[in-house]
């Protein structure tokens, strides 16, 4: 499956992976218009800062054995057997948000603004130069890489 | 091979998912007491009316058939023989397996309280039939009780206020849901529930209740003297493991089915998963029971360790929380408890001697999740120099440069 490896040495915390995953979500906005304001203003990756061991980007792993699917009431996380990606049918959800609570890395987490949906990386599915983060980093801390399960 | 389900719910649907996944040709035959498949989590959604039938179910519509799983529908097993490996149903059929698990999960409890028992309007929340019979009583009833303030009688007690009616709800303890809460954080929700037109009635026992002449319950008498009219009564006072088919075989039991690490009961090629084995509550760890149970099943050897169930989350009228671990300590156990607070959010960690015992986030939960790993695995968070509430994965990253998958470098 792919997915976005990380070195964490190169990040220098500019935060473009996050500008990106907003814009990415937020419909009709680019890097140029993206609204950082708005009430679906939200990222799915995040980046630590700590004064002694400085950035690490925290991003969705897609798990091999992804603890929130096996934690969905609804069926609404389903880990895709062709991409190997976790991904997340709104419809389907009931908002318990097992999953926030059994994520091993505390990525996910509820939408700020109604607490009805979750907030997760989709691998940026439906765009084909893929996820959006990736092709925001100047630094190339973050890429696209095959692995085998 | 011929392996047969008991159960169609987290545990049972999960390991008939994890067999077919595995091995396409493994024979698989589910056998459930239940028509539709549905989450018990998604109850409540069904009984305000917002899903119907179909969009509480956690599987899509053509599982079976897409699985090439057979389904038996509406059937009850009735009785086991582990010798000759067969189950005896309730149509009569005799069905014989290589393998068994028992997923059948558990049963509401009515406490042996005069009256609640013979009454024909008091009802358990724990199955769609049962939201069904309470969607019936809601197109009359004007006055609803809800015995236990917990998870399950809150998730009633926000679907019937949404159907318009009066609602009572009766908790022996102090506190609603105080499994998960504090008096602060119970208070918060309390004051929610309120606001929609619940009345509390804490610190209450349930000692009788009058019946009329159609033997339904219409007079709830409290230890306190007080009584509560009634149209008709949910009881959320717990569950018990249901396995009575068991009788008259070896298969050891303690208050759930006892299995070992690998799911596997005392007798040979029966195993069981989910809320029968008495481990466990909650949905996500019966779901990881019954993927073990069916890699075993096949021949692996995957073992149950992430035993931890002390967690849950809520998330009524849009104020979400999640809670873990000990979060009411008694003052003889020492704890350090940090408590943070803003107009928005409630916040409160249990340690002691640097080791996380238990949080409550009410509020905002965003990446929350690696508080249960500290927890369940006892990290020492002493030596990191930071405030507890500004911990985060980031303080134990640990990353596989080949795989990219992420582990704990503690």
């Amino acid at each position: 499956m792919k997915r976005i490896i990380i070195d964490r040495e190169k990040c220098d915390g500019c935060l473009n992976c996050n500008v990106a995953c907003i814009s990415a979500h937020q419909e009709g906005s680019n890097f140029y218009t993206v609204n950082l304001q708005g009430v679906d203003s939200e990222t799915r990756n995040f980046i630590k800062f700590d004064s002694k061991t400085g950035y690490t980007p925290i991003f969705c792993r897609h798990c091999d054995e992804p603890e929130c699917v096996l934690s969905c009431m609804s069926g609404a996380l389903e880990k895709d057997p062709e991409t190997g990606h976790v991904q997340y049918d709104e419809t389907k959800c009931a908002a318990c948000f097992m999953c926030v609570m059994n994520c091993p890395y505390g990525v996910l987490k509820p939408d700020t603004r109604t607490r009805t949906k979750l907030i997760k990386c989709d691998f940026c599915e439906d765009k084909k130069d893929g996820p959006s983060c990736v092709a925001a980093c100047p630094k190339k801390a973050i890429e696209v890489k095959e692995v085998s399960l | 091979m011929k392996i047969v389900i008991i159960g169609a719910s987290a545990a049972g649907i999960t390991a008939a998912k994890t067999i077919k996944a595995l091995d396409q040709a493994t024979e698989v035959v589910v056998i459930s007491k239940e028509s539709i498949i549905h989450s018990r989590c998604m109850l409540h959604k069904y009984l305000d009316q917002e899903r119907d039938e179909q969009s509480v179910s956690f599987v899509p519509q053509d599982f079976f058939e897409a699985n090439a799983i057979t389904w038996l529908k509406n059937t009850r097993v009735l009785g086991l023989n582990t010798e000759m490996k067969t189950l005896k149903t309730d149509g009569n059929q005799e069905i014989s397996y290589d393998k068994l698990l028992i997923a059948t999960g558990a049963a509401y409890f009515i406490p042996p309280v005069p009256g609640l028992r013979e009454a024909t309007n008091v009802y358990g929340f724990r199955d769609l039939k049962d939201a069904q019979l309470l969607d019936a009583e809601c197109r009359t009833a004007k006055n609803a009780v809800v015995i236990g303030a917990g998870l399950v009688g809150m998730d009633a007690a926000v679907a019937l206020l949404k159907r318009g009616l009066n609602v009572t709800v009766i908790e022996m303890m102090d506190g609603i849901m105080g499994l998960q809460l504090d008096e602060k954080s119970a208070q918060t929700y309390q004051t929610l529930f309120e606001g929609q037109g619940a009345s509390f009635l804490l610190s209450e026992k349930v000692v009788s209740v009058d019946l009329d002449k159609a033997h339904r319950g219409h007079l709830i008498h409290l230890a306190s003297g007080k009584t509560v009219p009634a149209d008709f009564i949910v009881v959320a006072a717990g569950v018990r493991p249901s396995y009575d088919f068991l009788e008259g075989t070896a298969i050891q039991t303690n208050r759930g089915i006892t299995v070992g690490d690998d799911m596997r009961t005392n007798i040979q090629d029966v195993y069981a998963a989910g809320d029968v084995t008495g481990l466990s509550g909650i949905w996500p760890n019966a779901m990881k029971q019954g993927k073990i149970a069916a890699t075993n099943m096949l021949g692996g050897s995957a073992l149950y360790t992430d035993r931890y169930a002390l967690k849950n989350t809520a998330n009524f009228y849009g104020l979400t929380t999640l809670s873990l671990g000990n979060i009411n300590p008694e003052p003889e156990e020492n704890c350090d408890v940090s408590i943070r607070q803003d107009h928005k959010n409630y916040q409160k960690i249990v340690s002691k001697d640097g080791v996380i015992l238990g949080v409550i986030f009410q509020g905002d939960i965003r990446n929350t999740g690696f508080w249960q790993y500290l927890i369940k695995n006892k990290i020492n968070v002493s030596g990191i120099d930071k405030s507890i509430f500004d911990l985060s994965y980031a303080d134990f990253y640990g990353v596989d440069k080949e795989t990219g998958e992420y582990h704990y470098a503690v």
